[in-house]
């Protein structure tokens, strides 16, 4: 599960995901981070469905934090995808691959958004939503 | 049995075709049957084997026939969408080629999306100058065509279809954008391209059935090969082909423009050639399975000729194809540029076409050359190098130096860059007046705490063009010019060289 999380004023210097990994022992990764004195904002992966998935959120919330879900990562048009590969050994998460017939699959899961994809995509077939 | 002795004619095989039962297999259903039949079996069964391949294709263009307007004029520069058109032809003919740039679009948008775009019966803007003559009155147009306005469309491409590629990586410490596509720092990954076992010149690499005038799939119609490409190079196996077809008869799912980020628009053809199975050799050459073809892996850091880019490591298509390729002992991605979804799609089309006897293979009328090699461009007027415009007489510190010491020698000399050496005299880091400023803002006190150690370097041998493009790229007004022992043995600055080189003329 991929969501951001918005820090307000009032929490951001606080260690709240420390905490949170600590307490539920959910290794929660990192995966896009600005922050500074005012606000910050995380984007992270926290490997864990269900209830635990459930317990994870409803402590950032109870913590202050405010929890938006990623619904989408990258945005694939199929049809002007020519299968090529080029945004593939790019790739550091290892999100896209090829199928057993050299068509590419996109792992939604694996992919941390860095956009390496965007611009290696000859065909322009990859955007960010 | 002599692998020279003739299986099959051509003609034989068109017989068979007309008849309906000629045996097609593409590429990789060859290389299955001979795996389960042995050679000899396959050699005497299949009368074709069908190729493709399907990549980026920078020489491709299409001449245009565009009529005369009423009142006619004679079109000195003209543009589809913006992209120029190369006009050093007849009032109404041109050349679209598929790397020309969008002069409103930048590097985005090309000749090859144009091509895309007419194929698939879209409208594109086409705009026109001409100075005016007695025949040809009128001084501008602009109007819209489809293909189907066009007199002609014919695509005629001077060098597609490589018979090898050479792999692509990066050594440097930043990502390289390259017509190999985007290649990470410190060998992050191998690009490659070419379809390997599917591709037309490796299934016959000797040029004993692909000729001048061989009948081809060529952007999903008819085309032809009409001799040998640009660059072919058959003496290191590095052969090229120059294809033409009618562009009107095509379909853009197997011409597709393309940008390569930060190196400009392309076209991606699809081409695929029927290999007839004429003796033992091609039949053997037509089963080559990616294990059996080798390309080098080339470090694109060095901003050196191609030839000369370092080789780091020969490998298979196999190898390549594998996702993962061993550096050492380090497993690095590697991943193509060429599509072999649509290589296999094109093959299988081809063999489809043949079947159903709408396609007949032709006689070459001439073999491709065997002979031949690839030669460089040599700059025969003197460039300036590094060493000449750099200045010898550098002002170095020493780590432990103290600020104040610092900025005064920067003032007393004059300068605004100073290298910091170790005792041996390398270098080990720099400092620029603007850190100086910092020191005191930050309240510093030795040079080692404020210098930045990762220093942007020239060698002196080096092209005064290429060190200009990377301060540029570091956005930095000086450099320091090193040995091979990274001892610092001059300072090259934007000062130096606007001073010393005006207009690309060395007047030192």
């Amino acid at each position: 599960m991929r969501v951001k999380l918005i820090y307000s004023h009032g929490v951001v210097e606080k260690p709240i995901l420390a905490n949170i990994v600590l307490k539920t022992g959910i290794p929660i990764n990192i995966l896009e981070a600005r922050v500074n004195a005012q606000k910050g904002e995380l984007i992270v992966s926290i490997p864990a469905t269900g209830d635990k998935l459930r317990e994870v959120l409803d402590l950032f919330r109870e913590a202050g934090v405010q929890v938006q879900e990623f619904a989408e990562t990258l945005r694939i048009d199929w049809d002007k995808c020519i299968a090529c590969g080029a945004c593939i050994s790019p790739c550091p998460t290892g999100a896209l691959k090829f199928r057993d017939d050299w068509s590419i699959e996109f792992d939604d899961e694996k992919c941390v958004a860095c956009k390496v994809c965007v611009t290696a995509c000859p065909v322009k077939a990859i955007s960010l939503p | 049995m002599d692998e020279k002795e003739r299986l099959r004619t051509i003609d034989e095989i068109n017989e068979r075709i007309k008849r309906g039962d000629a045996v097609v297999l593409t590429a990789e259903e060859m290389i299955k049957l001979v795996e389960s039949s042995g050679l000899k079996v396959a050699a005497k069964e299949v009368d074709v084997v069908t190729t493709g391949t399907f990549g980026a294709m920078c020489s491709s263009g299409a001449f245009l026939n565009f009529g005369h307007s009423d009142p006619p004029i004679k079109m000195i520069r003209c543009w589809l969408n913006d992209v120029p058109v190369y006009k050093g032809l007849a009032a109404v003919d041109g050349y679209l080629g598929a790397t020309s740039i969008s002069e409103t679009r930048g590097l985005e948008y090309g000749g090859g999306h144009v091509i895309e775009e007419l194929v698939s019966g879209k409208e594109v803007t086409l705009r026109a100058e001409s100075y005016g003559t007695d025949c040809y009155p009128r001084r501008h147009i602009e109007t819209v065509i489809t293909i189907n306005d066009l007199n002609q469309a014919i695509l005629v491409n001077p060098r597609n279809c490589y018979q090898r590629y050479e792999a692509a990586t990066n050594s440097s410490d930043r990502i390289l954008y390259t017509y190999m596509g985007t290649l990470l720092p410190n060998y992050g990954n191998i690009t490659f391209s070419g379809a390997g076992q599917l591709n037309p010149l490796c299934k016959d690499p000797n040029y004993e059935t692909i000729g001048f005038g061989t009948r081809i799939f060529l952007g999903g119609g008819i085309g032809y090969i009409i001799g040998e490409g640009t660059q072919h190079n058959p003496e290191s196996g590095y052969g090229t082909l120059m294809v033409k077809g009618d562009l009107k008869q095509m379909n853009s799912r197997y011409l597709r423009g393309a940008s390569f980020h930060r190196y400009g628009p392309t076209l991606y053809v699809g081409i695929g050639v029927p290999i007839p199975i004429i003796n033992m050799r091609v039949a053997e050459t037509a089963a080559l399975r990616d294990e059996d073809i080798f390309v080098n892996i080339r470090d694109y850091a060095a901003p050196v000729r191609p030839d000369l880019r370092p080789i780091v490591k020969r490998v298979s298509y196999a190898e390549l194809r594998s996702g993962r390729v061993y550096l050492g002992d380090r497993r690095v991605p590697s991943s193509p540029l060429s599509s072999y979804k649509m290589a296999r799609e094109i093959a299988e089309t081809l063999k489809k076409w043949i079947l159903e006897g709408t396609f007949f293979l032709t006689e070459p009328i001439e073999p491709l050359p065997r002979r031949g090699k690839f030669k460089p461009l040599e700059v025969r007027r003197r460039e300036p190098k590094v060493g000449d415009v750099m200045n010898r007489n550098v002002i170095t510190a020493k780590p432990s130096d103290d600020i104040d010491s610092v900025a005064a020698k920067l003032v007393e000399k004059g300068i605004d860059h100073l290298p910091v050496v170790d005792d041996e005299g390398k270098l080990i880091g720099i400092v620029t007046s603007w850190d100086l400023a910092k020191a005191i803002a930050y309240n510093k006190r030795r040079l080692d705490e404020i210098m930045t150690r990762r220093v942007i370097t020239a060698f002196e041998n080096e092209s005064i063009d290429v060190v200009v493009r990377r301060m540029a790229q570091h956005n930095i007004s000086g450099v320091p010019v090193v040995d091979a022992m990274n001892r610092v043995i001059g300072i090259l600055t934007t000062d130096d060289i606007s001073r010393k080189i005006v207009g690309g003329r060395n007047i030192i």
